[in-house]
C-alpha cells in the first residue's frame, strides 16, 4: 500500500478501518506481517502523528498487540524499524519485545516480552506518545465494556447503571481517560520530552483509574477469565511499565521541577 | 490576528506599563485595582480585543480574551475570580440584552467603570437552580421582584445584577432581568465565609421595581441564558484560573525547602492535564463549536487539581497555613469550594454520567 503524505480524511477513514480489521483478525506475528503489508514502517516515516496515535489506539480498542513499540523508538533514534531493542522498564528493568510467537512469562502471557540484562539508553519521547495512546485505547475499551455491563446488569429490580454510586465511577474514568487524551494532543502539537512524559504518565494513571472503577463496576464477571476486562488489565499494566510507569514519570517531573525551580506551561494557546 | 504576535505585542505592552497592585490586599484595595487594571486594558485596547465592535470591542477571535487574561493574572496584575467575571456577564448581555442596552452597558463593563454581580443561587435553590422562587409579578410596564439571593459574588460592589427570576412555574418559567443595584428595595448584606474575604453576599429583594425593557431575552429564556455562560466561564475563564493555579506552583516552589518529588510531580501532572484539557476546549470554541455537557470535564479537572496543588502546598510547606498569617491560608481554605462552586463535583459527574455516557436515568 503507497502511502500518501497529504491523506484526506476519506482515506484516513479507510485506512482505520483496513487496520481495525486486521487487528480484529489477527494478533502478534501475523498482525505485525499484516500491518507491515499495509504499510505500516512507510507511514510511521511519512506520517509519524498520524500513525502512532491512530494504529496504537486501535491495537487498545481491539486488544490486540503487535510489537510495533520497536519501530517507534528505533526510527527515533535514527535507526531503521524492523527489528527489535531493549527498552527500559520500570524499576532500572530492560526487556526485549520479540517479533515472534514464543510463549512468555509476563503477566500478559499472550506478550513476547522478556527481561534482558541491559541495553542502551534511547530517545523515549515517541515511544512514551505512542504507549500512551495505546493506554488510552485500552482504557475505552474497558470504560466501554463496563458501561454496557452497568446498563444490562439488573439488580434489586433496575439496571445498576441507574445507581449513583456506578455513575460516579464511570464518569469518573471518562474524565481521566478525556485529560489524558488531551495531553496526548498538546505532546504531539509541541513536541518536547517532557511533554511527551507528562502524557505517558497521565495515560497510565488514566488506565489504572479506568482498571479500578471497571473492575469495580464489572464485579464477578470482570474476575473470571471468561470476560474479557482481565486481558485489558493485564496489558496495561505492562504497558504502564514500558519506557516508565506512571509515577515514575510522575516522580521524574517532580525533581525537574525543583531542579529549575518554576512551573513549565506546556501546551500554549 | 497571529496570536503569537498578539502576545509577544501585549507582553510588550505589559513590560513598559507597571500596572502591579499595590501592598494593601483587602477586598476594597483588590476591586480597585480590578478597576485600574480594565480601565488600563481597555484604554489600551488590549480589553477589547474578542468583544464584537457593536458593545465597544474591536473584534477578533475569543482566544485572544484567554490570552489576555492569562497574562494579567499570570502576572497576579488581578485576582482570577473578579476578572473573570467579565467573561460570564458580558456574553450574556451580547447575546440576551436589547441591542440599544448591551451597546451602553458592556463599555462600562469592559473598561472597569461598572462591575456587575449575577443573582442566581437562592437559600432554597443550590445544585437545583431550576427551583429557584424569587419572584418577579407584571405590573404596568414594569415586574416588580421579590426573594432573597445568596452566593452572589462582589454584590457590594456592584452597579448592575444579572437577576434570575421565577415568572411561572417549571424551567421554562424562569426570566432574567439587567437590575440598577441602587434601584430602591434591595438590600445587600455581605456573608462572612472560612476564608475570612467578604466576597459573597446576600442580596434581598423587597419590591423592586424592574422595568420591561431590562429583561434579558424573553419571558422563560432565563434558564437557557444561565446554561449559555456556562461554556463561557468553562473556557475563557478557567483558561485564566489555570494560569493563576501556575503562578501559585512557582511560589510554592520558590518556598518549599525540601519538598516531595513524587507530590509535586503529581499536582504538577493535574494542573497540566487540566491545562491541555481547556487548551482543547478553548480551540473547540475558536472553531465555532459549540461547547456543551462535555465542559463538565473541564469542571472537574480544575476541580480536583486545585484542591490537590493546596493540598500539596499544605503538606510542602508545613505549618504556613496553620501557624502563619500569609495568603496562603485564604488561599488553601478557599480551594476548598472548588468542588462546590459552580455546580458541584457531584452534579458535573451526575451531567457526565447521563449526557456524555448516555446511562439511563436514575
Amino acid at each position: 500500500m503507497i502511502v500518501d503524505v497529504a491523506m484526506n480524511t476519506e482515506s484516513l477513514q479507510l485506512l482505520a478501518e483496513a487496520l481495525r480489521k486486521a487487528m480484529t483478525a489477527a494478533s502478534g506475528r501475523e498482525l505485525d506481517e499484516a500491518l507491515a503489508r499495509l504499510g505500516w514502517l512507510d507511514m510511521l516515516s511519512e506520517m509519524p502523528d498520524t500513525a502512532i496515535p491512530l494504529v496504537f489506539k486501535l491495537l487498545g480498542e481491539t486488544n490486540a498487540h503487535a510489537p510495533l513499540l520497536n519501530d517507534v523508538v528505533l526510527r527515533a533514534a535514527g535507526r531503521s524499524g524492523g527489528g527489535t531493542v531493549p527498552l527500559p522498564f520500570a524499576g532500572g528493568s530492560w526487556v526485549v519485545w520479540e517479533r515472534t510467537d514464543r510463549a512468555s512469562s509476563a503477566l500478559d502471557t499472550d506478550l513476547p516480552i522478556h527481561r534482558v540484562p541491559d541495553g542502551d539508553p534511547l530517545p523515549l519521547a515517541a515511544g512514551r506518545r505512542a504507549l500512551g495512546w495505546w493506554l488510552v485505547g485500552t482504557s475505552r475499551a474497558m470504560l466501554s465494556l463496563a458501561r454496557q455491563h452497568a446498563v444490562d446488569r439488573v439488580q434489586f429490580g433496575r439496571p445498576i447503571a441507574s445507581f449513583q454510586a456506578i455513575r460516579h465511577r464511570l464518569a469518573e474514568t471518562l474524565v481521566a481517560i478525556e485529560g489524558a487524551e488531551a495531553t496526548l494532543h498538546a505532546a504531539a502539537d509541541e513536541p518536547d520530552d517532557l511533554g511527551a512524559l507528562l502524557a505517558k504518565a497521565a495515560a497510565g494513571q488514566a488506565a489504572l483509574t479506568a482498571a479500578r472503577h471497571c473492575q469495580q463496576v464489572l464485579g464477578g464477571i470482570g474476575f473470571t477469565a471468561e470476560h474479557e476486562l482481565h486481558r485489558h488489565v493485564k496489558r496495561l499494566l505492562i504497558l504502564d511499565g514500558l519506557l516508565g510507569s506512571a509515577r515514575e514519570l510522575t516522580r521524574e517531573a517532580g525533581a525537574m521541577l525543583r531542579a529549575k525551580g518554576s512551573a513549565p506551561r506546556l501546551a500554549n494557546l | 490576528m497571529n496570536v503569537a504576535q498578539f502576545r509577544a505585542d501585549l507582553r510588550t505592552w505589559l513590560e513598559e506599563h507597571d500596572l502591579t497592585p499595590g501592598p494593601d490586599h483587602s477586598l476594597d484595595a483588590q476591586v480597585a485595582q480590578l478597576a485600574r487594571v480594565h480601565r488600563a486594558l481597555y484604554d489600551a485596547g488590549w480589553m477589547r480585543y474578542g468583544w464584537p465592535v457593536d458593545v465597544g470591542g474591536l473584534g477578533g477571535p475569543a482566544i485572544l480574551r484567554a490570552i489576555v487574561g492569562e497574562e494579567v493574572v499570570g502576572r497576579n496584575l488581578a485576582e482570577p475570580g473578579p476578572y473573570s467575571m467579565v467573561e460570564v456577564l458580558a456574553p450574556t448581555m451580547i447575546d440576551y440584552a436589547p441591542a440599544e442596552l448591551a451597546a451602553e452597558m458592556v463599555p462600562r463593563l469592559l473598561s472597569g467603570r461598572e462591575q456587575w454581580c449575577q443573582g442566581f443561587s437562592e437559600p432554597g435553590s443550590g445544585s437545583d437552580l431550576a427551583s429557584l422562587t424569587t419572584r418577579a409579578t407584571p405590573s404596568g410596564d414594569d415586574w416588580i421582584a421579590n426573594g432573597q439571593k445568596v452566593w452572589t459574588s462582589f454584590a457590594q460592589y456592584s452597579a448592575r445584577c444579572v437577576l434570575l427570576t421565577r415568572t411561572s412555574p417549571g424551567h421554562n418559567g424562569i426570566s432574567a432581568f439587567f437590575v440598577d443595584m441602587d434601584s430602591p428595595g434591595i438590600t445587600v448584606r455581605p456573608l462572612r465565609t472560612m476564608h475570612g474575604v467578604d466576597e459573597f453576599c446576600e442580596v434581598y429583594f423587597d419590591d423592586v421595581v424592574i422595568p420591561a425593557g431590562r429583561m434579558l431575552g424573553k419571558p422563560g429564556d432565563g434558564w437557557r441564558l444561565a446554561m449559555d455562560l456556562l461554556p463561557y466561564e468553562r473556557s475563557t475563564c478557567f483558561w485564566q484560573r489555570i494560569a493563576y493555579l501556575y503562578t501559585r506552583f512557582d511560589r510554592l516552589l520558590a518556598q518549599a525547602s525540601a519538598p516531595d518529588d513524587s507530590e509535586l510531580g503529581a499536582a504538577y501532572l493535574d494542573l497540566h492535564t487540566l491545562r491541555c484539557r481547556s487548551r482543547t476546549t478553548l480551540h473547540r470554541l475558536a472553531e465555532g463549536e459549540r461547547l456543551g455537557a462535555e465542559t463538565s470535564i473541564d469542571k472537574v479537572l480544575l476541580a480536583t487539581a486545585e484542591q490537590r496543588l493546596y493540598d500539596t502546598i499544605r503538606d510542602q510547606l508545613p505549618g504556613v497555613v496553620e501557624l502563619d498569617d500569609t495568603p496562603w491560608r485564604p488561599e488553601y481554605l478557599y480551594s476548598r469550594a472548588a468542588t462546590i462552586y459552580g455546580g458541584t463535583a457531584e452534579i458535573q459527574r451526575n451531567i457526565i454520567a447521563r449526557r456524555l455516557l448516555d446511562l439511563p436515568r436514575e
